[in-house]
């Protein structure tokens, strides 16, 4: 007997449809599985076996072939378990024909027949229900994170047994058996909207880091946090997705699938903060990029739709930050192995922060001691082409003893996140129909058609261009931080004085040392 | 000892200058005497409206017994007090003119043997002027020679931490009430002193760190050294004040050289060249002011007298003439400093009303028109 059995496959962050196919007919008895598996999938048979024989079922000495279409794509993971178990069950007529048709099945099996938590379950199930698969059978513990995805059935499973019964019984008593699973998502995003516990106005003093944050996170500006250690680099930092818009139910699913399919979902059905992702300074290219055989998400994809922070820019391993380059400029992320290409999604803010000098205390020449050559060493650490992607360089300074004594004062995000919005509406505006979404995205070819410029500003930036001795880089990037200030402050034309403050924002390299 | 009780209460008398608390004292013959004076005595020796403030001081005081708690109060809260007619007040104050009726102190009061030098120079002070009162600082300390500075910030503060360090002795004379720390970042130094060497002020306890109280405050500080040494200053500068009166105290003043390009240098350097005493090394210039211990110079005032004509000079120098930039721009500018400046100082020097963004923009203008640059991007100074 021959039956076909649907799963998924994760490729990145999205999925394929593979379909498991199982043949049975007389001869010499083996399990053969073929269809380009990897090592735990050809595990799998074993762990069908023993599930299958301690579940009380007894499986006759035949020929069974098990296939995992399309045989070209590499298949990984122990998900499959259950539907090549369904699979075989259907071919050897212990269920019924037909009775698994437009039911996709994932879940790793154990050897008493329990159904055990899979990865990247949000991914295949929203492919099923593009492909008009009506029904996913998955394990219990991923059931709630399947059911975010409208439109389809999903089924949560905890032991082959259940599954045999469900399958097996009348059409009216199935969803007694394996009740569907039900998730209101905008319940859920309201309710889990409100949970972020830092607040910009645990934030005493630091104001100007606190406007070039506002700044950033209207504008979508890479950000570069300068200051001496314990100032509250980090701090700051942390709050930033916090006064950025609150993210979509589309953009939730993004960040949902790509923490499913990273497996750091954990108990939470869907993720509704902005990811804020602080990877320790020796982490290598690909744990930031993402890597492995079958690449998973790096760092920069886990952050995607938030903010990916380093902290002590200068300690990062060279490669790994020139890692980040095409990225920061293309959004996704690029990882081509032997098994295919894979594209992850990482449009993200970088955040970076970094001590001013190996002693932590430039430009206060009265404590500060370190000599040019050390400075010069210490910020040739970081390579140009990271610091071009930094639109707003900021610097703090320690905190003094009457900020920290003063309560009660400072702007709850709550605030600052009203005229982030209030900026970004106007980007929406400016933007419709472009390929642009936020100001740090423009282009210098398309600098005069959204930055455009009275003659009197013209000629201040003419000036600063003079007087400083800009690079045609740094031009237009105070020109695209004027932009987001002019936004913030609801003007529809960019004023000298927003130029200027874009100006003092301007990045590091231009006069430091 | 009943006498200093009265004596207090002169001093503690806010609003009265010395001058007319030794006019009282003068004419009715001790401070007991102002005490029990009426009203109309009062007024042929001071104006009406310190005579008010005595009329108003004694209504709190109304009898000797409230005087005396009030004495025996700032003994618990470990401060003294010693009139200017008592045994233990300073020996070299009783030689300079304007002697402070009292003195407040905490800790004790510099040692008569002993040699004191007083370390003074600008706020901000250079790498150099930091380092050179740091290490001048510890080498008097360890030769037992007592610091005596303003605890303000820069060359003072740092020259006292650098003889504390040392092991040695230093004493802060304050603009403000002893019990008053400021500036507040020097407050581990405020606390260092108490225990190990003194904090004085001529000023009754509790009073603010105002800005006219700060000369009569430089007129102690040379009062109670030997010698002063200026470690850096501008040709104007508020640390020549302390010169000033140095040399009309009859003190020797020894300067430290600078660079001629340095602004920070030009007051030592042209008190140099008329003949002030040089620092060429530690040794040397303590050589020097061992042998000028005590010791009167029959030249010293001769010198004083150059020096004095110079310093005159010196406050003749125009201003600096303000750059060729719009008027509104001048404020901020005043503002900045060949030091790198913050930010936040100078939005806190531009008194409130005015917003980090406003003070972004005008120092970017000023940026523009070439007379400052941004040395960080938090920090500014000129150019």
């Amino acid at each position: 007997m021959y039956s076909s059995i649907f799963s998924g496959a994760l490729l990145g962050v999205n999925a394929g449809l593979v379909k498991v196919e199982a043949d049975v007919t007389k001869g010499l008895p083996t399990l053969n599985m073929v269809g380009s598996l990897g090592s735990e999938v050809k595990e799998s048979k074993e762990r069908v076996w023993a599930a299958l024989k301690n579940s009380g079922m007894e499986i006759p000495p035949m020929h069974i072939t098990i296939n995992l279409s399309p045989g070209d794509l590499h298949k990984e993971g122990t998900a499959y378990d259950l539907p090549i178990a369904v699979a075989m069950l259907e071919s050897l007529e212990f269920l019924p024909q037909g009775c698994a048709n437009q039911i996709l099945f994932l879940g790793e099996l154990g050897l008493n027949g329990e159904v055990k938590k899979a990865r990247g379950v949000l991914p295949i199930v929203k492919m099923a229900a593009e492909q008009g698969i009506s029904e996913c059978v998955v394990p219990m513990e991923n059931a709630k994170e399947g059911a975010v995805i409208p439109g389809i059935i999903v089924r949560g499973v905890d032991t082959i047994m259940n599954l045999i019964a469900y399958l097996s019984a009348e059409k009216s008593e199935k969803e007694a058996i394996l009740p569907r699973v039900e998730v209101n998502t905008e319940e859920l995003f309201e309710k889990m909207q409100k949970q972020s516990d830092l607040d910009f106005s645990e934030v005493n003093g630091q104001e100007i880091a606190k406007r070039a944050a506002e700044i950033a996170a209207a504008g979508f500006h890479n950000l570069l946090l300068v200051g001496p250690p314990g100032a509250g680099k980090s701090m700051i930092a942390k709050r930033i997705p916090g006064i950025m818009p609150p993210l979509s139910v589309q953009e939730s699913l993004e960040v949902t699938s790509i923490a499913s399919v990273a497996g750091t979902l954990g108990d939470r059905n869907l993720i509704t903060a902005r990811p804020f992702q602080s990877p320790h300074h020796t982490i290598s290219p690909a744990a930031l990029t993402g890597g492995g055989g079958i690449p998973k998400p790096g760092m920069i994809t886990l952050s995607h739709r938030g903010v990916l922070f380093l902290d002590e820019l200068t300690e990062f391993q060279r490669y790994s930050l020139e890692a980040l380059r095409q990225p920061l400029e293309d959004h996704v992320v690029q990882i081509s192995r032997t098994a295919g290409n894979y594209t992850y999604p990482a449009d993200f803010m970088l955040v970076c922060a970094m001590n001013p000098c190996p002693c932590g205390f430039y430009p206060d020449r009265n404590k500060c001691r370190c000599s040019e050559p050390q400075m010069k060493r210490y910020m040739g650490k970081i390579s140009g082409p990271i610091l071009d992607r930094i639109d707003l360089c900021v610097e703090l300074k320690a905190v003094k003893v009457d900020h920290l004594l003063k309560k009660g004062e400072e702007e709850s995000s709550e605030q600052i996140r009203e005229r982030v919005e209030k900026a970004r509406e106007m980007q929406r505006k400016r933007f419709h129909g472009t390929r642009y979404r936020f100001n740090a995205d423009i282009q210098a070819a398309d600098m005069e058609a959204f930055c455009e410029l009275g003659a009197e500003e013209q000629a201040l930036m003419e000036q600063l261009y003079q007087s400083m001795g800009l690079s045609a880089r740094t031009y237009h990037r105070i020109l695209k931080v004027s932009r987001t200030i002019a936004d913030l402050s609801g003007c529809n034309r960019i004023e000298s004085s927003h130029i200027l403050e874009a100006a003092c924002y301007r990045p590091a390299q231009d006069y430091w040392i | 000892m009943e006498e200093e009780y009265y004596n207090q209460w002169l001093c503690s008398l806010v609003g009265m200058t010395n001058q007319a608390i030794l006019r009282a004292v003068d004419s009715f013959g001790s401070a007991k005497a102002v005490y029990e004076a009426s009203a109309e005595m009062l007024e042929t020796v001071f104006t009406p409206f310190q005579k008010n403030v005595v009329m108003e001081s004694k209504k709190r005081f109304s009898s000797p017994e409230i005087l005396h708690r009030s004495y025996e109060q700032l003994q618990e809260k470990k401060i003294r007090f010693v009139s200017r007619f008592h045994p233990q007040f300073p020996k070299r104050l009783l030689e300079i003119p304007d002697i402070p009726m009292g003195l407040y102190y905490k800790g004790e009061l510099p040692g008569e043997a002993s040699l004191s030098v007083a370390i003074i120079g600008a706020r901000e002070c250079s790498a150099y002027g930091e380092l050179v009162a740091r290490e001048l600082g510890q080498f008097l300390g360890k030769k037992g020679v007592s610091v005596i500075s303003g605890m303000a910030r820069g060359v003072d503060g740092i020259s006292q931490r650098g003889a504390l360090a040392a092991g040695g002795k230093s004493y802060g004379v304050l603009g403000s009430g002893v019990d008053v720390c400021y500036p507040q970042s020097n407050r581990s130094l405020y606390d260092q002193l108490e225990s190990r060497g003194g904090l004085i002020s001529a000023y009754p306890p509790g009073t603010k760190p105002l800005a006219r109280n700060f000369p009569a405050r430089n007129r102690i500080v040379s009062g109670l050294s030997d010698v002063v040494v200026v470690v850096e200053a501008r040709a104007k500068s508020g640390t020549l004040i302390t010169v000033d009166m140095a040399l009309e105290q009859g003190k020797e003043v020894f300067v430290v050289p600078g660079r001629v390009t340095d602004g920070l240098s030009e007051g030592c350097n042209r008190l140099m060249k008329q003949g002030a005493g040089i620092v060429v090394s530690y040794e040397d210039f303590f050589e020097e002011i061992c042998s000028l211990k005590r010791q009167t110079n029959p030249d010293r005032e001769n010198l004083n007298e150059k020096l004095r004509k110079e310093l005159r000079k010196l406050e003749q120098v125009p201003k600096e003439k303000l750059p060729d930039i719009p008027e509104e721009l001048f404020e901020i500018y005043e503002k900045l400093d060949w030091m790198p400046k913050t930010l936040e100082t100078i939005q806190g020097e531009m008194g409130t009303g005015i917003t980090m963004t406003e003070v972004q923009v005008m120092l970017m203008r000023l940026c523009m028109y070439g007379v400052a640059s941004q040395v960080s991007p938090g920090a500014f100074r000129r150019v």
